[in-house]
């Protein structure tokens, strides 16, 4: 099998399509895994051999093998897989998942601890420190 | 002048000059010396191993920050593999010290979580029976805290009952958003202390930094230029006052003369090349780890256990805080992916001792958002969630869609930070097969998390399930001792006054050398519970303007 093949079934079996949510292979390409690889030159090397697969296993054996044997491999194969599916706009969509955006904020308004009573509850169960002795 | 054209003033001392002053490391102690010592007109060379910050390298509002920030901006020098940092030899560590190497310090990627110790922390044997009372007390410090948080640009609400009374912060607190909310109402349950968040990260414009826009990846560096750190904060207006700092420079060794007091440093530059600065003062700010690492490399024939060590405590009582964190998710949005990313909200009701819970002082808890989807699903990266045993299909299939569904937006994250008790096993020592990209010995963690951090930590993990579970959490997930968790370095190079016990005196000079002086949180002789850099910066403050005090009576070469 060729690797973006061996990859898409490792990545589907990984993310499948499970309620709302698309499988990796219906909304990512191998393409797209190359370009995440590309932010993380450091996962290139095992990435490359979790890809170096036995036809005769399925993508799960393939995986478990990888989990047990090669450490570094399955983790550069998952963490593309998973990495390059949350990025995916199609997927943050579903999530409603902005990614880390600017939220603007009044700071001078008045929090709500501050008049639904709550932080008065703190103040009303009093002092917690130990002074210093002897002041 | 701004902040991006800083870099360009990073001009070394001419050839053999001796300045006043040199400082070894530019995180926020060595700032802070820096930026007092050049304003009362002493000659100010820093040496700083790493670079100014590039703010177009942190990557949190690009849709790549979750993949690149867990190598890229991992808090672990060992994880990051970049030559500008020492890697740390952690065979003998049950956990991991976590630092970064450049202006600003490790703070480059800190939390930004800002806390006073407490009235008890200076005075733990007097009231506790444990470790050494403090040379100063709380209201020794608290000038130096409030003159820090002035320069810091902190937010925070003032009254909390947990402390002292004290004036205003400088700016208001950060909004606490549904995840301080929800983390509030469990404490509210229970009838528990918590207070809004104070954070190092002006809730308004100030100085070269910017409002927080609550992004949320304060962790992996502000992209906003909104969380205060030194490289923003401090070093323009050291520069400004004349302070010189050259980056890319390790120091070494440094260097003493036959009357065994200190002439300078010897540090390696940029192109890998041997250079000497020659000063009347060294001060040492490279941290817990990297102060005791280059004492120990110093101090040649004549001291071959390490310079200003003839207490032998060079190294020891390294303090960690053991960690412990409890994601619980809830039914309701949360948001949870909002900054700040700093503490929403904290407690300190467990912080005092209670003999009757089976253990000596205590913890802080800081409630956190928990990200995005990918560090939420546990599936990958630090495994901070995943049993190493455990089978990989728990994480993957239909059950990553679900652990996602339900953590993501909806979850957040109790942290708490344990009072670590000093102890001389653990300690910091010179690897024998690991060195740096400059052939330099790397240091050695040799560190237990000993039985009363796991007593401590077992009562507050217990009570914060209660406390989450109050406010309805539908699943709850703990990970202690959490190995990936030295944020804090703190203890090995202890103050007092007896040198046969201890490395420095009050005001961080050593004993053994009178013109050397340590300024980070190797001199604090117990840890506190709550993050160290407010204190850290509050005792460089009050050591710095005893030095410009004292002056006329140094002790030089
Ligand atoms: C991920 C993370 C989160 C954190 N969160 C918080 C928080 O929320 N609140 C809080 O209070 N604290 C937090 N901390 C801790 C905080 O960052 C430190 O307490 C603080 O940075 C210590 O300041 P320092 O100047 O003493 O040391 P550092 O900031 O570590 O600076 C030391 C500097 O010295 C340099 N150096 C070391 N050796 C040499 C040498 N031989 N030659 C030249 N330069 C050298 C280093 O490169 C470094 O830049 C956090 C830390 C981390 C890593
Ligand atoms: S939450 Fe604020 S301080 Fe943190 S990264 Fe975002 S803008 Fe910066």
């Amino acid at each position: 099998m060729s690797t973006d093949k061996t990859f898409l079934a490792l990545a589907d079996f990984l993310i499948p399509a499970h309620g709302d949510m698309p499988a990796f292979g219906s909304v990512c390409t191998f393409a797209d895994a190359e370009k995440a690889l590309d932010f993380r030159v450091d996962l290139k090397e095992g990435f490359d051999r979790g890809l170096d697969a036995d036809p005769a296993l399925s993508a799960e054996a393939h995986l478990e093998k990888l989990n047990k044997e090669d450490g570094g491999a399955f983790s550069a194969v998952t963490t593309i897989a998973i990495c390059t599916y949350y990025m995916n706009p199609r997927v943050r969509e579903l999530l409603g998942y902005p990614g880390q955006e600017s939220v603007r904020y009044d700071s001078k308004a008045t929090q709500i601890y501050l008049t639904d009573g709550s932080l008065g509850h703190v103040l009303a169960r009093g002092r917690k420190y130990r002074p210093t002795p002897g002041l | 002048m701004n902040v991006e054209s800083l870099s360009e003033r990073g001009t070394r001392a001419r050839r053999d000059e001796e300045v006043d002053v040199v400082i070894v490391g530019a995180g926020p102690s060595g700032s802070v010396a820096a930026l007092h010592l050049a304003r009362a007109g002493l000659s100010v060379v820093a040496l700083e191993q790493g670079e100014w910050p590039e703010y177009n390298d942190y990557t949190g509002a690009r849709p790549e920050h979750e993949l690149v920030s867990t190598k890229l901006w991992h808090p672990n020098p060992n994880v990051r593999d970049n030559p500008n940092d020492y890697p740390v030899d952690t065979s003998t560590t049950d956990i991991n010290p976590l630092m970064f190497a450049g202006v600003g310090g490790s703070a480059t990627l800190y939390g930004a979580q800002w806390m006073h110790f407490l009235p008890s922390d200076f005075r733990v044997r007097s009231l506790d029976g444990v470790a050494e009372d403090w040379p100063f007390s709380y209201e020794d410090l608290l000038p130096y805290q409030l003159e820090i948080e002035r320069e810091v640009g902190v937010s925070g609400l003032a009254g909390d009952p947990a402390f002292p009374p004290r004036g205003p912060y400088p700016f208001p607190a950060l909004p606490i958003g549904s995840v301080g909310l929800r983390g509030a109402l469990g404490m509210e349950r229970m009838g528990w202390h918590w207070w809004p968040g104070s954070n190092a990260i002006p809730s308004e414009k100030f100085g070269e930094l910017n409002a927080c826009v609550r992004r949320g990846t304060c962790l992996t560096g502000c992209p906003e230029g909104a969380k205060s750190t030194t490289d923003r904060s401090h070093w323009p207006l050291a520069l400004k006052a004349g302070a010189r700092l050259v980056t890319r420079a390790r120091v070494k060794e440094v260097e003493t003369n036959e009357q065994g007091l200190a002439t300078g440093v010897v540090y390696v530059d940029a192109n890998g090349r041997d250079r000497r600065q020659r000063a009347k003062v060294v001060i040492l700010c490279a941290n817990g780890v990297g102060t005791p690492r280059l004492l120990l490399m110093s101090g040649g024939a004549k001291s071959p256990d390490g310079l200003a060590n003839s207490s032998g405590m060079v190294g020891k009582r390294l303090m960690m805080h053991p960690f412990a964190s409890i994601l619980a998710s809830y039914e309701d949005p949360l948001d949870s992916w909002r900054g700040p990313f700093g503490q929403q909200v904290y407690s300190l009701e467990f912080y005092e001792t209670d003999e009757r819970r089976g253990f000596v002082r205590g913890s802080k808890w800081n409630c956190m958002p928990s990200g995005g989807p990918v560090g939420v699903s546990g599936a990958t990266g630090s495994k901070v969630y995943v049993a190493e045993e455990g089978r990989f299909q728990d994480f993957w299939g239909a059950n990553l869609h679900e652990n996602v569904a339900r953590r993501f937006g909806h979850s957040l994250i109790w942290g708490i930070v344990g009072e670590d008790l000093p102890e001389e096993e653990n300690q910091v020592v010179l690897s024998k097969n690991l060195v740096d990209s400059d052939g330099l010995p790397a240091p050695q963690i040799v560190y237990k998390v000993n039985e009363n951090s796991n007593r401590l930590l077992k009562f507050n993990i217990d009570r914060c399930l209660e406390s989450v579970r109050a406010a309805g959490a539908i699943e709850t997930l703990v990970s202690t001792p959490v190995r990936e968790s030295g944020w804090h370095l703190i203890g090995t190079t202890v103050m007092g006054d007896d040198p046969k016990r201890s490395v420095v005196d009050q005001w961080g000079a050593c004993h053994d050398v009178p013109n050397l002086y340590i300024m980070d949180a190797s001199t604090f002789p117990t840890s506190g519970a709550t993050n160290p850099t407010a204190t850290i910066m509050a005792v460089a403050l009050r050591n710095t303007r005893r030095m410009i005090a004292e002056r006329r009576n140094q002790k030089v070469a």
